[in-house]
Parts: C-alpha cells; sequence; structure tokens
C-alpha cells in the first residue's frame, strides 16, 4: 500500500470519534447493475457499410449514485478494458445526447431520423448509397456485360438502374412469399404481381435477374389470390361478396357459408406453416451465419412452392372459376368434388405425389366437415341444421311432419349435373327417396361425389330420425339419449379417427387407447378453464359454453397436428392394408360409420313403428278386412247384403251397409269397428250392366291413423277395395250356389202342377207321364249345371284366397318383418298389393280373362235366379244355352290359361287351370 | 513500475471512494462525503494526516462555538 493509503487511513483514525459508542446502521448494499454484453445492432445492421462504433444502447445506472461520480463513469464499451482517458469524454457526452435511451420511442423526430441513418440504407428511395463491392469479375458481371452491350451495340443505352444487394431481394422475396403488399422490387397492380423493371444487382445480368424473379413473382401471384380468398370469407376485405349477390349492407345477417370457410381455414392453416417456414428463412439470413443465395432459398422452398401450385389449381377450379351467381349448393359441392377428384388425380401417379396427397387430403378433411357435421346432425338428431342452403338435400318447410305428404315431399334432393355449363337443376318433388336414382344416366357428375353411394342411407335415416323424432314427441316418451349426447363421437370424429387408424396402420399399441382416454379428459378439462376465462373475457360465465368450446378445440387440434405435421403419410407399402387406393381407404372410413347410424335409427324407427304404432296390427286389419281373412266376421256382413239382394230389396243404403258392418265387425273386432266404414256410389247407369256389376261402388274404407297411414295411403287402400270388390263377386257367385237347394227345384217342379196345371209347358213329376221324363233331365241338368258351376266357382274363389293371397300374404309379412327402413317398407307394400292386383287378374292386359270370369260368374247368378225363381220360369232351350255358354267360357279360360302356363309366365296360374280343366267334360 | 502500480490503484479509486466513506462512518469521524473527498484529495497532494486532523478538530470547534455564540444571542 502507498503513503497515500496510510495518511488516509490515519486521518480518519485522528478523527474517529468513539465509534464503540455510536451506533451504526450498515447502508443497504446496492448490488452492481451487471453490464449486459449489449449487442451493438448499429454494427450489424450496417452489413458492411461505414464502420462507426456506436455507443452501447443502454447506460447501466447505478442507483443512488451522486452526480459526481457521474464525470467519473465512462459509457460501457464493449471492447473497452483499459482504463478510458477522459479526454474523449466530451465527445462521448455529445453522442450520449443522441443516443435514445433504452426504449425505442421511434415517435421521436431525431430518433427516427437515427434509425433511419443507421438501421438499413434506404435502397428504395431511389437515392441509395453506392455501396463498395469487390471488384472481382464474377461480382460485377452486370457492368461488365453492360460495357459488352454497349461496345458492341452502337445504339445501347444504358439505362438508369437501382442497384440491390441480393440479401435485399432474397428478403423482398420472402416478403412477397409470405403477403406482404408493399415491396419495391415487386409490385402489386390489379392482383398481377410485376417485377420492376429496373433493378439490377452486379453479378447478374438484367434480363437473367429478371427472369429469376419473374418466377417468383408469379408465386407471388398465387399467395396473393390465396390471401384475398381468405380475407374474403373472414370479412376483413371491403368488397368482400360471399355469397355471389350483390353484397347488401346488412352482411352480418347472412348466413356463414360454412364450406367455404372450413376450406378458407385449412388454407389459413397452411399459410401460417408456410409463414413460419419463411420466417426461418429469413433469421437465418439475419443471423448470417451460413451464406444464403437466392437459388438456395428457392431451391429450400421449392416443395413449398410446387404445393402453392398445386393450391393454386385446386382453389382456382373449385372457387375461383365458378360464376358469381351460382348457389351455395353448387358451389359446396364443386369445391368438394375438385378437392376429391384431384386427390384422386394425384393418388394415382403413385408415391411421387405423396405429399401433394398429404396436402390435399389434409385440405379435403378439413373443408368436409361442415358437411358431415350437416349430415351427422339430420341422421342422429333429425334436424337438417343448414342456414347458408349448402347441403345437397334442403328441407321443405312447407310441408309439416305430420302432414300426408310428409314422407315425399318433405325433403328434396339437389342433383346437378357437373359436366355440362348450363346447369339444369332437377329438384325431384315427387320421391326424395328414389330421388337418387331417378338421375338421368346421360349425367355421369352428380353432386358430391363422395357421398353418392351412401346418399340414399342418408336421407333415409335423415327422415326416419325427423319422423322418430316427431312421434317420440308426440308420445312424450323421455329421450334419454339426449343426456348422452355429449359423449357421443360426432360422425366427424368418428371418421377422422378412423382414417388415422388406417393411414398409421402398425404404428400404434392398443394400449394407448387408455392412457390416450385420460389424456383427453385432462387435455379437457385445461382447455376448459382456458375457455372459460375467454369467455369471461367477454363477460360470459357459462361452463357449458365453455367446455363446448374446449371440446372443440381439442378436436381440431388433435388431428390437424399430428396430421399436417407429416407424420402421417399414405402407407403404401405392400404389407399395409392400406394398399388399396385412396378411394376405397377413404370410403372405407367414412362409409361404415354412416351405414351404422343409418340401420341404427331406421331400425329405431321400425320398432316403434311396429311396437307403439301398430303397424303390423293394422295390416293384418287391412287384410282381415279387405281381403276378406277375417271369414267368419266378413261372412256375416256380405251374407246380409247378398241375402237382402237375393229378396230384391234395397241394399244400397248407406246406413243399412254400415250398420250391417258395425254388427259383423264389432262382435270379434270391437276396436275396429269404429275406424271401418263403407259408402256406396252409383256408378254410372249408362251401359247396361251385368248382374254381378251390382255391387260395384262399394267403397270399404278403413282409417288409419298417422303415421300409419304413410305405409298404408289412400292409393293402396284403392287398391286393396278392387281387390275386395272381386272377392266379392266371387263369394256372391259361390253365395248364389251354396243356398240353392236341391229339393226346392224338384218341390218348383211339382208345386205348379198342383196349382196351375194348364200353363205349364214341361210335365209334371209324380205322376209319372211321359212328360215327367224332361222334367226329370230338366232337373237333371240343373243340378249337372249348377254342380259344374259349383266347381268352377269354387276352384276359382280357392285359388284365389288360397295360392294367391294366403301364400302372398305369408310372403309379404316375412318381409315386413325384414324391412330396414320405411322406404323399404312402403315399396314391401306396394309389391304386395300389386302382386295381389295381378294375380286377381285385375291388370288390363288380362281384362279379357276377366271378363270371361265376370261372365261366367254372371251366368252363376242368372242361374241361381232361375233356381230361386222355379221351374216355370225357363224353358231346355235357355237351360242349354247357359250350359254352352258356360262351356265355351269354361273352353276359353282353360285354353287361355293353359297356354300362359305352357308358356311358363304365371306359373301361379298352374293350379287354376288344373283344377278348371278337371272340371271340363271329357268330349 | 511505481507508475504503473498507481495508475492501477487509482483506477481502483472510484470504488475505493465508496468504501473510504463506510470506513469513516463505521470509526464515526463524521465526515460526510464531500469532506471526506476534499480529506483525500489533500491527502493525495501528500499533505500530512495528522495535521489535517488536528485542523479539522480545530475547525469543528470553531464552528460549533459560532453556533453556541448565534444561540445565546439569537
Amino acid at each position: 500500500k502507498t503513503d497515500i493509503h496510510y495518511s488516509i487511513l490515519s486521518l480518519l483514525l485522528c478523527l474517529s470519534d468513539s465509534p464503540s459508542n455510536t451506533t451504526y446502521v450498515e447502508k443497504p448494499r446496492d448490488k452492481e447493475v451487471e453490464k449486459e454484453e449489449e449487442f451493438d445492432w448499429g454494427k450489424y445492421l450496417m452489413e458492411g457499410e461505414e464502420i462507426y462504433f456506436g455507443p452501447g444502447v443502454d447506460t447501466p445506472d447505478w442507483s443512488g449514485e451522486s452526480e459526481e461520480e457521474e464525470d467519473t463513469q465512462p459509457l460501457s464499451r464493449e471492447d473497452s478494458g483499459i482504463q478510458v482517458d477522459r479526454t474523449p469524454l466530451e465527445d462521448q457526452d455529445l453522442n450520449k445526447k443522441t443516443v435514445p435511451n433504452a426504449s425505442w420511442k421511434v415517435g421521436e423526430p431525431d430518433a427516427r431520423s437515427w434509425l433511419e441513418q443507421h438501421v438499413v440504407p434506404q435502397y428504395w428511395t431511389g437515392r441509395a448509397p453506392r455501396f463498395s463491392h469487390s471488384l472481382h469479375l464474377h461480382s460485377n458481371l452486370a457492368a461488365v456485360w453492360d460495357h459488352q452491350l454497349y461496345t458492341s451495340d452502337p445504339l445501347y443505352v444504358p439505362e438508369e438502374r437501382t442497384l440491390v444487394t441480393e440479401t435485399q431481394v432474397i428478403r423482398e422475396t420472402l416478403w412477397l412469399l409470405s403477403g406482404v403488399k408493399k415491396l419495391f422490387i415487386f409490385q402489386l397492380n390489379d392482383g398481377k404481381v410485376a417485377v420492376r423493371n429496373d433493378i439490377i444487382v452486379t453479378h447478374l445480368t438484367h434480363n437473367c435477374l429478371r427472369s429469376v424473379l419473374e418466377q417468383i413473382a408469379a408465386y407471388g401471384q398465387v399467395v396473393f389470390r390465396l390471401q384475398k380468398f381468405i380475407d374474403e370469407v373472414m370479412g376483413h376485405s371491403p368488397e368482400s361478396i360471399m355469397h355471389g349477390t350483390v353484397s347488401t349492407p346488412k352482411k352480418t345477417t347472412e348466413a356463414p357459408f360454412r364450406t367455404y370457410q372450413a376450406f378458407m381455414w385449412a388454407l389459413y392453416k397452411y399459410f401460417i406453416s408456410f409463414k413460419e417456414e419463411l420466417t426461418e428463412i429469413e433469421k437465418c439470413i439475419i443471423n448470417k451465419d451460413k451464406t444464403v443465395t437466392l437459388s438456395i432459398v428457392i431451391d429450400k422452398l421449392s416443395p413449398r412452392l410446387a404445393q402453392l401450385k398445386v393450391l393454386h389449381k385446386v382453389f382456382s377450379t373449385g372457387v375461383a372459376e365458378v360464376p358469381p351467381d351460382t348457389r351455395n349448393v353448387v358451389r359446396a359441392s364443386h369445391l368438394l368434388n375438385t378437392l376429391y377428384k384431384a386427390i384422386l388425380e394425384y393418388d394415382s401417379v403413385g408415391e411421387a405425389s405423396e405429399q401433394t396427397v398429404s396436402l390435399l387430403f389434409s385440405l379435403w378433411v378439413e373443408t368436409v366437415r361442415p358437411y358431415l357435421q350437416t349430415v351427422d346432425e339430420w341422421i342422429v338428431h333429425g334436424n337438417l341444421f343448414d342456414p347458408a342452403k349448402e347441403f345437397i338435400i334442403q328441407r321443405n318447410k312447407n310441408v309439416p311432419v305430420n302432414h300426408r305428404d310428409f314422407w315425399y315431399a318433405t325433403y328434396t334432393l339437389y342433383s346437378v349435373s357437373e359436366k355440362t355449363e348450363n346447369e339444369e337443376k332437377m329438384s325431384d318433388n315427387a320421391s326424395a327417396s328414389s330421388g337418387s336414382d331417378q338421375a338421368p344416366s346421360s349425367r355421369q357428375h352428380t353432386m358430391v361425389s363422395f357421398l353418392k353411394p351412401v346418399l340414399k342411407q342418408i336421407i333415409m335415416a335423415g327422415k326416419s330420425m325427423q319422423l322418430l323424432k316427431n312421434l317420440q314427441c308426440k308420445d312424450g316418451t323421455p329421450q334419454q339419449a339426449a343426456s348422452r349426447d355429449a359423449e357421443r363421437k360426432s360422425l366427424y370424429t368418428l371418421f377422422l379417427e378412423s382414417v388415422q387408424s388406417r393411414l398409421r396402420h402398425g404404428e400404434e399399441s392398443v394400449s394407448d387407447t387408455i392412457t390416450e382416454q385420460q389424456a383427453t379428459k385432462q387435455s379437457l378439462i385445461k382447455m376448459q378453464s382456458i375457455a372459460e376465462r375467454h369467455l369471461e373475457l367477454d363477460d360470459v360465465h357459462d361452463p357449458l359454453l365453455a367446455i363446448n368450446f374446449a371440446r372443440l378445440y381439442l378436436e381440431q387440434s388433435d388431428f390437424h397436428e399430428k396430421f399436417t405435421g407429416g407424420d402421417v403419410c399414405v402407407d403404401r407399402s405392400s404389407e399395409s392394408v392400406t394398399c388399396q387406393t385412396f378411394e376405397l381407404t377413404l370410403r372405407s372410413c367414412l362409409y361404415p360409420h354412416i351405414d351404422k347410424q343409418y340401420l341404427e335409427c331406421c331400425g329405431n324407427l321400425m320398432q316403434t313403428l311396429k311396437k307403439d304404432y301398430r303397424l303390423v296390427e293394422y295390416l293384418q286389419a287391412m287384410r282381415n278386412f279387405f281381403l276378406l281373412e277375417a271369414g267368419d266376421t266378413m261372412y256375416d256382413f256380405y251374407t246380409s247384403i247378398f241375402d237382402k239382394i237375393r229378396e230384391k230389396e234395397t241394399w244400397q243404403n248407406v246406413a243399412f251397409l254400415n250398420v250391417q258392418l258395425q254388427e259383423a265387425v264389432g262382435q270379434r273386432y270391437p276396436e275396429d269397428s269404429a275406424r271401418l266404414s263403407i259408402s256406396f256410389e252409383s256408378v254410372d247407369t249408362a251401359k247396361k250392366k251385368l248382374p254381378v256389376h251390382t255391387l260395384d261402388g262399394l267403397t270399404l274404407s278403413y282409417k288409419v291413423p298417422w303415421p300409419v297411414d304413410i305405409v298404408i295411403s289412400l292409393e293402396c287402400q284403392k287398391i286393396y277395395n278392387q281387390v275386395f270388390l272381386l272377392l266379392l263377386q266371387i263369394k256372391w257367385a259361390k253365395y248364389s250356389l251354396d243356398v240353392l237347394r236341391f229339393d226346392e227345384l224338384v218341390c218348383a217342379a211339382e208345386s205348379p202342377q198342383i196349382k196351375e196345371g194348364a200353363s205349364l209347358e214341361q210335365g209334371m213329376r209324380p205322376p209319372l207321364g211321359p212328360q215327367s221324363e224332361s222334367i226329370k233331365q230338366q232337373i237333371h241338368r240343373m243340378f249337372l249345371l249348377r254342380v259344374k258351376l259349383m266347381h268352377f266357382v269354387n276352384s276359382l274363389h280357392n285359388y284365389i284366397m288360397t295360392r294367391i293371397l294366403h301364400s302372398t300374404g305369408l310372403e309379404f309379412q316375412h318381409q315386413v318383418e325384414e324391412a330396414k327402413d320405411l322406404d323399404q317398407l312402403i315399396k314391401i307394400h306396394y309389391r304386395y298389393l300389386s302382386t295381389i292386383h295381378d294375380r286377381c287378374l285385375l291388370r288390363e292386359k288380362v281384362s279379357f280373362v276377366k271378363e270371361a270370369i265376370m261372365k261366367v260368374l254372371n251366368l252363376v247368378l242368372m242361374f241361381a235366379d232361375r233356381w230361386q225363381a222355379g221351374l216355370r220360369a225357363w224353358k231346355m232351350e235357355s237351360i242349354e244355352k247357359m250350359e254352352s255358354d258356360f262351356k265355351n267360357c269354361h273352353m276359353f279360360l282353360v285354353t287361355v290359361l293353359n297356354k300362359a302356363v305352357c308358356r311358363g309366365s304365371f306359373p301361379h296360374l298352374e293350379s287354376l287351370a288344373l283344377s278348371l280343366m278337371a272340371g271340363m267334360e271329357q268330349s | 513500475m511505481f507508475k504503473i502500480i498507481l495508475y492501477i490503484l487509482m483506477a481502483e479509486f472510484p470504488v475505493a471512494t465508496r468504501v473510504l466513506f463506510e470506513i469513516s462512518r463505521i470509526l464515526n469521524t463524521g465526515l460526510d462525503m464531500e469532506t471526506l473527498s476534499i480529506c483525500v484529495r489533500l491527502c493525495e497532494q501528500g499533505i500530512n494526516p495528522e495535521a489535517l486532523s488536528s485542523v479539522i478538530k480545530e475547525l469543528r470547534k470553531a464552528t460549533e462555538a459560532l453556533k453556541a455564540a448565534e444561540n445565546m444571542t439569537g
């Protein structure tokens, strides 16, 4: 230590005044502020400009220092360890004043000018300083080439060019690709990106640079176009015309076009990842760790640029080229179809385009989400919720659920051909269920091609669900399913899961599922708290809403992260299951879920209809009464009518008919008697009627409650009625023959002889005189005729009742049990009815056969009449005539039927033909 | 060589000033920062420390007397 130290210490010692008697409070020691190794921004951003050692940004503040120390405290310099001499202090003081303090307040004018001067040379203002570059030939190519042109071409005028560095070019490129609009080198005019003409770098010729930049400009244009679309859909841009209609001032009331929104979202996510990559490259450039040239950058970005190209292609086909007036339905399906076709196209190329396929697939999966959600909501809850009318099936609002035409008119299927440019809309009102079959075969593309195979099931499921909901509402049965709906996985989730499992075959282990569930539960809870906090920002305290948002976010993030991260690639190795084409894979992931739901919900509907609404019982009732299966009941009814007819009394009284009906039915089927009613309309008497047609005009009707009347419609009842009439006629004939009594005839033969003797032409029986032979013969012939007629009528009756009605009925019952959905049931029922109708020979084509049968029946009735009237009423000739008539008809029928049977066209007629043939006389 | 050492030591000077002040406080010298730095500078110039301390004591006494006189009259 030096003397000075000693002297100071001794001074202090002398001055000390009993230190032990005073209190000493230790002053709190001020920690030394650590000098940060400040990054000299100025130096770094200079890029080799004038070397300027700017002072450090941060002056370490010593707290509690007095001003005295300031003079002795030089500003920190990063490279100084030596005591600074005081002479440059004034210099630094000056500088200190021009340095802005730690916070960059660019608003301050002097700070801003400092920034402008020192951060980056402003090459865009045109008065860029000439920076130095090496004079090596390779880095001076532009000048050399210029010189060459100048010397070779006498007319060459060197133009004024702005000099930029390659780094600046690269950075502008990166900014262009990330969507920046105001640039120097690339200029945006009306959506087209043009390269500025007077740009030059020192090491390339002008043309060369321009050609490279123009390629980039094309990609920039793609980026702008896509960005514009994204902005439009999000509603940012002022000229957003979302629906192709004139933009109205109240845009907020328009329903969101969800498919476009989903597509936009997918593009947006793609762009985010793209911009991340660009930012990485830019950071790399800023760090200057490695050499970065334009071609290196373009090379690095080339897969992305190729993807941009694909995106642009898909976008322009799918969205941009759609004329502005098209409806949302068409737009949505066009976009989905375009994406799908593109996937298939690239998929067929094979391994070379795997990346493209994954990109397009992720886009497609995202875009199809609203569609699938609509489908899901419809087939699970029966609600077709489609505010923007983008789904191909529209709910016809005019038809409420319990309307008669509900089943047919409630949904219109929108089929549009994609091939022709003029779109012909074919909305099928008549029957939405079979609408898809009616699409003309000449048009190959229909809406939403990926849904086409399951379209029918979707429609069926949706309609059934809606009907079911209404039925359940009517009944008031509690819907237990609603509470479990929160845990139900939506169609979209199921689809995603199966896709994931399909494409990552062999990678995952089964034991993950349990932990996965736990993980999802935890993340759900975590997410819910985040969502709740977000909602509270808007003063919304709704935990249910929060948990739903949480679910939504999780759903979205899970799949997309896993998928677009590139983890999942379409596995084409031969040992994987997904060696099939992409289309098959896709279909096997989506369709089974739809099918399952369809089976479930249609099965539910069937069950409900059968159990709660007693569908089968009603069908049986129809058969009981219309097809006379309830033989005894109906016997009571119709015999009363026939008796009246026989006694030549008026029976056309509606009241009488109804009373008879009620009496007959009320005994055994009390609940049906309320629904049955019969009415009579007299058919026009203009044409001469045969007696057999007296019964025409009878209409039996059965009131079927909704919803069973969807199956048993009024048209069906008409057919039932026709068969009923035919059966009545046959029964009538049979009954008339049955009630004829042999001894009546004999007595009648006897009585005239007792009563009146003279008017008789024929002889009498008891006195076996010469005329009794003819009477006996007559009687005998009548007996024979009666038997023949009876045989005919009986065989016809048996044929119809057993062979046709009974066996068809059994088939029908069997089919009803097997029916999977309501449409099928309706079809089955209708088919059953038409079968019966045909086989009862009621069809137009075989009307001559029916005529013949009618003739015979007529004959029967006349015969019965005559029989009742007694022998007196007729002569031998009329008997003979009747006999011959009958024989003719019989023969005719037999031949016709035999021909038909031999041809094999109506196998069921065989028994009839056989029995009729057996009744023929061997002549 | 001596000059170099001196140089180094003087480099440490600003740091040492605070320490000195602490020492003076502990010893209850009654010097404030300003007075201390003046004293230190005087010592640097080579003044005898004992003499200086006695001068300071004298000055203190004088000021106290003046203060007392003022108080008495005022």
